[in-house]
C-alpha cells in the first residue's frame, strides 16, 4: 500500500513563522485507487505489451520503460475503458504513463460515474 | 515518441494518437472477428509509419492524417463492414516483359 503523502512535514516553533507549505514537497492526492484497481490495471499492461510473467511491474514503473510507445499507450488505455466500462477524455489518456496514474483516473471516473448526479 | 512525466506531445502527435484511438474506437462496432482485423491492419500501418517516416516530414504526416481521417469517416459508417489492405512489394528480381 502505498502512502499519499511523500513528507511529513514537522512544525518547528523555533521559528519566527510557520514554514510554507510550498517548500516541502508535498504529492496530495485527491482519489487514491483501490489495490483491486491497481491489480487489474497490471494485469491489462502486461497482457498488453505481453510482459513476460518474471518481468517486474510496480505502480509507479513507467510504460516507456516497459517499452511502450505512445501507440502502445492509447491501446492500454482502450482496454482500460472496456475494462472497468468507462471512456477516458483526449486530455485524460495524454498524462497516464504509469499504472499508478492509469488506476487513479480510473477510480475518478468511476466514482464520477456512479455518483448521483 | 518522447516520453517524460506528462509526456510533451506536439500537436502533429497529438493528431495521429487521436486519430489511432478513433479507429480503435470505430473497431469496437465491428464484428469481433472485424475489429481483429482492423485493429491489426491499424496497428501495423500506425508502427510502420512511426519507423519509415521522418518526424519533420510535416508535409506527407499531414497528408496521412488527412487520408486516415477520411477512412475513419468510411470506417464509422454502419455500413462498412470491413477493411482490407493491399500490400505491394517490389522485388529486385521482377523485371518488365
Amino acid at each position: 500500500m502505498q502512502a499519499c503523502y511523500k513528507t511529513i512535514v514537522c512544525v518547528g516553533w523555533s521559528r519566527k513563522s510557520l514554514p510554507s507549505l510550498r517548500s516541502s514537497r508535498f504529492r496530495i492526492c485527491a482519489v487514491q485507487a483501490q489495490p483491486e484497481t491497481v491489480q487489474k490495471v497490471c494485469d491489462i499492461v502486461r497482457k498488453q505489451l505481453a510482459l513476460p510473467p518474471e518481468s517486474e511491474l510496480t505502480p509507479d514503473t513507467k510504460f516507456s520503460a516497459l517499452g511502450a510507445d505512445s501507440l502502445d499507450t492509447v491501446e492500454i488505455v482502450m482496454g482500460l475503458e472496456e475494462e472497468f466500462g468507462i471512456t477516458v477524455e483526449e486530455d485524460g489518456s495524454q498524462n497516464i504513463s504509469t499504472v499508478q496514474e492509469a488506476a487513479d483516473l480510473i477510480e475518478k471516473l468511476v466514482q464520477d460515474k456512479t455518483a448521483p448526479s | 515518441m518522447g516520453s517524460s512525466r506528462g509526456q510533451r506531445l506536439s500537436g502533429m502527435q497529438k493528431q495521429v494518437l487521436s486519430l489511432y484511438r478513433g479507429f480503435l474506437r470505430a473497431a469496437r462496432s465491428k464484428s469481433q472477428e472485424e475489429r481483429r482485423n482492423i485493429e491489426s491492419v491499424v496497428s501495423q500501418e500506425f508502427r510502420r509509419n512511426a519507423k519509415d517516416v521522418d518526424r519533420k516530414n510535416f508535409l506527407y504526416i499531414e497528408y496521412l492524417l488527412r487520408r486516415g481521417n477520411k477512412q475513419l469517416d468510411q470506417l464509422r459508417n454502419p455500413g462498412t463492414t470491413a477493411i482490407s489492405s493491399l500490400q505491394l512489394h517490389f522485388s529486385k528480381t521482377d523485371q518488365a516483359g
